[in-house]
Order: structure tokens, then C-alpha cells, then sequence
């Protein structure tokens, strides 16, 4: 990033106090939520929630500095689930560098690509991230003597993990409390990272790529890093996935992921760094709420989606900050 | 030659089969603002694309930053190399603060001078708001600061004031020589208003229909019948 | 030589497809997510009619309907949106998706549903030293027809005058008292009433679930993109490429067969990256 001298003064703003206390207040309600909630099935719940929730905010972060909407994020999720399968399956790596190289491959391949498709109309992008990403679904469905196919595989995991037990994975109490805070430290890094001067050069190419290139910036690479980023976090999630139910499907590649991803990001608002994760949240109680009507859970889904895009376009997030703003501006 | 700041050799752009200025060159002396005059369609807008590498039909002829060749450079090289330009349709981020998105074009500067640029403009007052919640008027300084700000040696300005009541330009104007003269900017400035071009520009060019009508100081300019016919005696009547 | 003639009739129902998508795309800019579902629900109709009226019955209505629904869909989402960025568009028929494959699994169940060519199409016949449906020739005829129909309208009427100018240029045509609003309404009619004509077709060829529309979206959006977004030509002959690319690639190499059409679409890409058709921004 030769664009970007250590200059600042003028983009580096303080961290508010009010940021660093809900980081603290967040992490801490991960850890007690497990001591509170005391049935398995709800922590079950709350686990695979949270861990769509991280896949939510890669696909957020990338609408909010890129303005491309990702249909394909599943892509990203799945091939890290797989990398941590099939290497348990031919044993190439100890997991713990499978998973490193889980999260970096996707990263990688969203790099090289991105430096191809940030640059096409955001319609197109669109279109081919979902197009791509549902190849990778079909290989994984097709091509059985690799991993099943439609089956699914079961991954092979070892008994330690990081110096953890790899129980402290797949208990839903203590796996809540690990995909929690990832979580919240991920929202938090991609809020301190939208507030750097990279985060204000990527917004700045979002709306006006032209005169970006006018003040001097390159606009590809730094479009292409957030892609890259925003996938390395997709696969975040995915890592969890595999780690908690220890099997994987080609489902984890589908579009439909990708489309729910979608759906939070839209419904929580992408304007704000944590919109996508407050929007999984929503979309856990929404459906748990819809009870019986589960069934037509597609149906609610997509009547959200359009009631949501169409009437409040920066979703409840967006609500949330506007009513801060008026209270604040009141009390002047 | 290389004492030129920008010079642009034997320029020509077309798009399709119109050639919309042909084998202009102009040649800008460091420390001069110079006026770049014409009417309607003329080539104006045209000539400062193919000096600061806007991409658009194809362009042929020689750009020289103070001797070295930036004809196949990107906009940004240019930018790099000291050339920075102001837009005549208004061309800001307008979901950026005003500070920000000055402070993002400051980077190339050695020492930051967004605060010094947002108080020489009078965007200082309101800093922290969306460009999109600032009047036209801000919008028009912004658009200018984005191109003022980091230290450039050679500014090329397509109409700054467009839009601006007649004050306001002649303010506006006003202040561009100062700041040209204590930053030690060379300036090339496009501007409709006769008044003002004549009042502040050393050296005056006029184009019309694409090529070279006349140049030389404002008085010769007025003087010049060529000028006259084509151009001025339409407007300052 | 069979293989390439099959080829051919995937490609063809890509054409259909990517046409309505062309359409759209020229006049307002934006994509429809649902057309694949407007292709799945206008088989389920098809299905449900010929059950009455038969197959060529169950044709007529498809269209019919599908084309009302078309209508529909420019007046109470189109138009609304125009102004909206395109994404706006393309996340409310993403989630009309959603929807309408609920619909269709809550009315026809979510099993696979087969639908027996028409008497008249059912045979064989012998071609290269063995034999072949006769419908799936039909599929192609069809196919051919409307290509050359639409060209046909697209060169010589009014209507199709400004659709392409259109397609070229939305604004300017706009702002030649060309009522987009209108020609919007017909030309999106259009374009669904062909996703009918497709689904209805396609009948007897896939068997019909929820999930075909998503499915065959997908390669809808590679020929799309492949053709330069806005481009009829383009869109023909990127449905006839990705069409033989994709079946050749199931019969030999069946694991990778999904990225083949990727492959082509990043290769024209690369060698002119505004598509084949160089067109469309
Ligand atoms: N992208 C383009 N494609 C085709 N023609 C163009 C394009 N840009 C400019 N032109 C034509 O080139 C000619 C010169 O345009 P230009 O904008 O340089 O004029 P100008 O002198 O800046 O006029 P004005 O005073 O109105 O700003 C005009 O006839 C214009 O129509
Ligand atoms: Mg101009």
C-alpha cells in the first residue's frame, strides 16, 4: 500500500468511550451467557446463529466500503470448512496451521479475483460471485471420491486444540462463548479498521472511484483487499462450522448461505460495522418467533428481505443511530 | 524547454470521428496562472482531461511534467508527478466529511495542509459534515480543495466558479492568486467570466472549434480581431 | 454429434432466459434475480393446465399469465425502484425468489415433478446413425424462432427502435419523450412471457422442482455477463457457447463441469472485458 504514508492527524479520530464499554459489556455477556442459559438446545441455537452472524459481517463490511453485494460468501465459508475436512481426511497439516491456511486460502483466492471483478459494475459482480461460488458447490457435489459428495463428510479432528480440549468446540456452552467472541472481536477490528485511512480511501473509491484516482490513490487493490478481507472473516465462520459439528456438506457452499448472509446484513443495515451481526440476532428471534410457520420460512425470509430493502434501506441499525442522533440533538 | 512546469505538444483527442481538439500545444511557465478561454464546446474541458490523463476517446501528442514525459501515465502517476485538477461538474465524495475526504487528497504532502486549505476556503466552519448535506456553493470550494490541498505544482481548474453568483467569483478568484502566488502553484484556469480570467491570469489562451485561436497577455488578447469575432465579441459586449 | 445437438438445447433455454434479462437490463439498468423463478413457476403452471387442457393448452396460459405477472412486476417493482441503486432491485427480486419457490413448494410439493411431451413431438428419429427426440429439436426450433422474431422486432419496429437505443443509452432516450414507463411494462412483459414460453418447454426436458429457477439463474447470469450485459448478439452467442461448454463438460468431465463455463466466461472476459458484445456499462 504504497498509497498510504503514515500521515493521519486529520483521519485518526479517538476510539469514544462508549465503544471501548460495549466491547467490554460484549465479551463479558459472552461469557456469561452459557452460566445463564441453561438449555442446550437454545445454545445450539444461539451457537449456529452467531456463527452466521460473522459470515454476516464479512458480507456487511464489504458492502459498506465497497458497495458490492456478495453472493457467493458461501464460497468462502465452505472452502474453509472443506480445507479443515479434507485435511483431516489426507492429513497434510496439524489443524491448527489447517486453519490458519483455511482462513488465508479464501483470502487469497478473493484477492486475485477481486483484482479482476471489483472493477465490473456492481450488478455483474454480483452475478458472478454467486455464479462462481455455486461451481465450487457442484464440484463438491459431484466429485464423490474427494468428499462424499452430497453425503457429506465427517472431519477428523485431534483431541487438542490450540492448547484447548477440542470438546471446548463442540459443547454448545462453551462453543457459544468462543464464536461470541470472535465475533465481537471481529466487529471490533473491522470498526477500528473502517475508521483507519484505509477504511475512509475504500469508502471514498466506493463513491466516487473517478476522483479517487484524481487525488492520487490506486482504487483496484485496495477494493480487492476488502474483498479479500471480507471473505478471510466468511471463512472465520466457516472454520467454527467445522469445528463445532465436526461434519461438512456441500450445503455449506450453497447460495442459500450466501442469501441468508445477505438477508441479515440488509435487515441489521451494513452502514454500521456491527449492523450485519445485530441483524443475525433479529433474524435468530424472528425465527424463532415464526414457531410452526418455519415452514414457510423461505417465504418470511424473502418478504423481510423486500419489506426491509424497500422501506427502511439502512436497516434497524441505521434506525438505532438515527434515534441516538435525535436524542443527543435534543438534549443540546 | 524542461523550464516549462506542464507543456502540453501537439495535442488531439477524438471521440469517433469528431476530433475535439487538435494538435493543441500550450506550455505553462512555473509561477503562471494562465487563462484558458473559449466558447461552448470549444475544447477546453477536453484539453485538461488529455493533460491530466482522463481516459475518453484517443488522444495522441507529448505531456511534459518539467521535462519528463508523462504522456502514458494514469491520472494518479500524474497526480504524483505535481499535476492536480478541479472538475467542472462538481466530482466529490459525498458521503465523506468535508475534513476527510480533504485529508485523504492531502496525503501526498510532505507536511499535511488540510486544515491550512479548509480555512483558506472557508470549510472550516463545517469540517465535520457530510459533503452531501452542504450547499452548492461549499460543494464548488470543496471540489476545489481536493485539487488544492497536498501541495501540487501545477493546478488545472475547470471552471471553479461555475454556479457562483458574480461576488462570490470574484472572491473566489481573488484568492486563488494569492494562494497561487504563496504556494507557488502554477495555475491553468478555465473561467467564462471575462473580468475575472482577465483580471487574474498573467497569460491568456484562446482555443476554438479544438485548435489555437490566439495567446499571448490579456491586453493583446482583447485586442486581437480574431478573438474578437470568434469569442469575446459575443460576450462583453 | 448428439452431444453437440443437446448442447444446443441447453444453450437454447439459456437464450430464452438471458434475453428477458437483456431486455430488462437495456431499459432500466437493473438485473431480476426471480427471472429463474418466473421460468420455474411458469413449468409448475404449464404443468397444472395441461392436466386439463393439454400441453399446448398448458403453453398458451403459461405465457399468458406469465406475461401479466411480467406486468406485475415492472408496475409495483420496476418502476418503483427506478431510482433506486440497481442493487435495491436486484435484493427485492432476490427475495422474491424466496418466495415464489415457497409458493410453488407449498401448491405442488417439493418432489420431482415430470411432464410428457405432446403427442405430436413424443417420437424419435434417426439422425447420425442413431435416433433422437423429436423434442428436443422443437426445443431448439423454438429456440431459433425467437431469436429470430426478436431480431427481427428489435430491426424493424418502432418499439424496437427505442429499445435499443435504449439499451444503449436510458437517459438520453428518456429525454427524448420515449415513455420508458410504457415501453418498460411491454418489454418486461415480454421478457417473462419468454421465461413461460422457456418453463413450459422445458417441461418435458428437466423434471420440474422448486429449485430449477435458482439453478438455471445461475448460468443465465454467466451467458448474461459473458455477453456484455446489455447485448442481444451477445446474449445468443454466449447462450449457444456456455450451453455446448456446459453439456460437453457433464458427459466428460463430469467433477469439474461447473467451473467450465467460468473458464469461458473469465477467458472472453480477459480478451474483452466489457464481453463479447463490448457493450453495456
Ligand atoms: N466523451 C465525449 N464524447 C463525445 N464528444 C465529446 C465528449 N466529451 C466532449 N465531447 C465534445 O468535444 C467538444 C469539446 O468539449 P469540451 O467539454 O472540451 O468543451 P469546453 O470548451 O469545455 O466547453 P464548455 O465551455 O461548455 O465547458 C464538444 O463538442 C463536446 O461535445
Ligand atoms: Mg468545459
Amino acid at each position: 500500500m504504497s498509497a498510504l504514508p503514515s500521515t493521519p492527524a486529520t483521519a485518526r479520530r479517538r476510539v469514544p468511550a462508549i465503544a471501548v464499554v460495549a466491547f467490554i459489556v460484549a465479551v463479558a455477556a459472552g461469557l456469561l451467557v452459557p452460566a445463564v442459559v441453561s438449555s442446550q438446545l437454545a445454545l445450539t441455537l444461539m451457537t449456529q446463529a452467531v456463527i452466521t452472524a460473522v459470515l454476516a459481517t464479512g458480507i456487511g463490511f464489504l458492502m459498506r466500503q465497497c458497495g458490492l453485494t456478495s453472493f457467493g460468501h458461501a464460497a468462502f465459508f465452505g472452502i474453509a470448512a472443506y480445507t479443515v475436512a479434507l485435511n483431516g481426511k489426507f492429513g497434510v497439516l496439524p489443524t491448527e496451521l489447517a486453519i490458519i491456511a483455511a482462513i488465508l486460502l479464501p483470502a487469497a483466492l478473493a484477492f486475485v479475483a477481486g483484482l479482476g471483478i471489483v472493477r465490473m459494475p456492481a450488478l455483474a459482480f454480483s452475478m458472478l460471485t454467486l455464479a462462481v461460488a455455486q461451481a465450487f458447490y457442484e464440484i463438491m457435489l459431484r466429485w464423490r471420491e474427494l468428499a462424499n459428495g452430497d453425503d457429506g463428510m465427517a472431519v477428523r479432528l485431534p483431541s487438542q486444540l490450540f492448547g484447548l480440549d477440542i470438546e471446548t468446540f463442540q459443547q454448545p456452552g462453551s462453543m457459544f462463548s468462543v464464536c461470541w467472541i470472535v465475533l465481537v472481536v471481529t466487529v471490533a477490528g473491522l470498526w477500528l479498521l473502517s475508521r483507519s485511512r484505509f477504511g475512509l480511501l475504500t469508502v471514498a473509491i466506493r463513491e466516487n472511484e473517478e476522483r479517487a484516482r484524481f487525488i492520487g490513490y490506486e482504487t483496484v487493490v485496495p477494493r480487492a483487499l476488502v474483498y479479500a478481507l471480507s471473505a478471510a472473516v466468511a471463512a472465520v465462520a466457516g472454520v467454527l462450522f467445522v469445528l463445532y459439528n465436526a461434519f461438512v456438506t456441500p450445503g455449506t457452499l450453497y447460495w442459500s448461505l450466501s442469501g441468508e448472509g445477505i438477508v441479515m446484513a440488509v435487515i441489521g443495515g451494513a452502514h454500521a460495522v456491527w449492523g450485519p451481526a445485530l441483524g443475525s440476532v433479529i433474524f435468530f428471534l424472528l425465527k424463532d418467533a415464526a414457531g410452526d410457520l418455519t415452514e414457510h420460512w423461505p417465504a418470511i425470509i424473502g418478504a423481510t428481505l423486500i419489506v426491509v430493502t424497500v422501506l427502511v434501506p439502512r436497516g434497524i441499525s441505521g434506525l438505532i443511530i438515527a434515534l441516538f442522533q435525535k436524542l443527543k440533538g435534543g438534549r443540546r | 524547454m524542461s523550464d516549462f512546469v506542464l507543456e502540453g505538444v501537439d495535442i488531439s483527442r477524438r471521440y469517433g470521428g469528431f476530433t475535439a481538439i487538435d494538435t493543441v500545444s500550450i506550455a505553462l511557465e512555473p509561477g503562471e496562472i494562465r487563462g484558458l478561454i473559449g466558447p461552448n464546446g470549444a475544447g477546453k474541458s477536453t484539453l485538461m482531461d488529455a493533460l491530466c490523463g482522463r481516459g475518453g476517446g484517443t488522444t495522441t501528442g507529448t505531456v511534459r511534467c518539467r521535462g519528463q514525459d508523462i504522456s502514458t501515465l494514469s491520472e494518479r502517476a500524474r497526480r504524483k508527478a505535481g499535476v492536480a485538477r478541479s472538475f467542472q461538474k462538481t466530482n466529490i465524495f459525498l458521503d465523506l466529511s468535508v475534513r476527510e475526504q480533504i485529508g485523504l487528497a492531502g496525503h501526498m504532502a510532505e507536511n499535511d495542509n488540510t486544515d491550512e486549505v479548509m480555512e483558506a476556503l472557508g470549510l472550516a466552519g463545517f469540517a465535520d459534515r457530510r459533503a452531501a448535506d452542504i450547499s452548492y456553493g461549499d460543494q464548488r470550494r470543496l471540489d476545489l480543495a481536493l485539487a488544492l490541498v497536498g501541495r501540487p505544482s501545477v493546478l488545472l481548474l475547470d471552471e471553479p466558479a461555475a454556479g457562483l453568483s458574480i461576488s462570490e467569483s470574484i472572491t473566489l478568484a481573488k484568492l486563488l492568486k494569492e494562494l497561487a502566488a504563496s504556494w507557488k502553484v502554477t495555475v491553468l484556469i478555465v473561467e467564462h467570466d471575462m473580468d475575472v480570467i482577465f483580471s487574474i491570469s498573467d497569460r491568456i489562451t484562446v482555443l476554438h472549434l479544438g485548435k489555437i485561436l490566439a495567446d499571448g497577455p490579456g491586453a493583446d488578447i482583447r485586442a486581437n480581431p480574431e478573438v474578437v469575432r470568434a469569442y469575446l465579441g459575443t460576450s462583453v459586449a | 454429434m448428439i452431444q453437440v445437438i443437446n448442447g444446443l438445447v441447453y444453450g437454447s433455454f439459456l437464450y430464452l432466459l438471458a434475453v428477458g434479462l437483456v431486455l430488462i437490463f437495456g431499459l432500466r439498468r437493473v438485473t431480476n434475480f426471480a427471472h429463474g423463478s418466473l421460468f420455474m413457476v411458469g413449468a409448475y403452471i404449464a404443468y397444472a393446465v395441461a392436466a386439463y387442457l393439454g400441453f399446448w393448452g398448458g403453453l398458451v396460459i403459461s405465457v399468458m399469465v406469465l406475461a401479466a405477472l411480467g406486468v406485475l412486476l415492472d408496475r409495483f417493482v420496476f418502476r418503483p425502484l427506478a431510482r433506486e441503486d440497481a442493487v435495491v432491485t436486484l435484493l427485492v427480486t432476490f427475495g422474491l425468489l424466496f418466495v415464489l419457490e415457497d409458493a410453488v413448494r407449498t401448491i405442488w410439493g417439493k418432489d420431482y415433478l415430470t411432464v410428457p411431451p405432446p403427442p405430436l413431438l413424443s417420437g424419435v428419429i434417426p439422425m447420425f446413425g442413431s435416433t433422437f427426440p423429436v423434442y428436443r429439436l422443437f426445443v431448439v426450433a423454438v429456440a431459433l424462432a425467437v431469436a429470430a422474431g426478436l431480431a427481427l422486432w428489435l430491426r424493424y419496429s418502432k418499439v424496437g427502435l427505442y429499445v435499443r437505443a435504449a439499451s444503449v443509452d436510458p437517459v438520453t432516450t428518456g429525454m427524448q419523450g420515449v415513455d420508458t414507463d410504457r415501453l418498460s411494462a411491454l418489454v418486461v412483459a415480454i421478457g417473462t412471457g419468454l421465461a413461460g414460453l422457456s418453463g413450459t418447454i422445458a417441461g418435458p426436458l428437466l423434471a420440474l422442482s422448486p429449485s430449477m429457477g435458482a439453478f438455471i439463474i445461475i448460468d443465465c447470469f454467466v451467458v448474461v455477463v459473458t455477453g456484455g450485459l446489455s447485448s442481444f448478439t451477445g446474449a445468443f452467442v454466449a447462450a449457444l457457447l456456455i450451453g455446448q461448454v456446459h453439456n460437453l463438460g457433464i458427459v466428460y468431465v463430469p467433477e469439474l463441469a461447473s467451473m467450465l463455463p467460468l473458464a469461458i466466461m473469465t477467458l472472453v472476459l480477459l480478451l474483452r472485458p466489457r464481453g463479447l458484445a463490448g457493450a453495456g456499462r
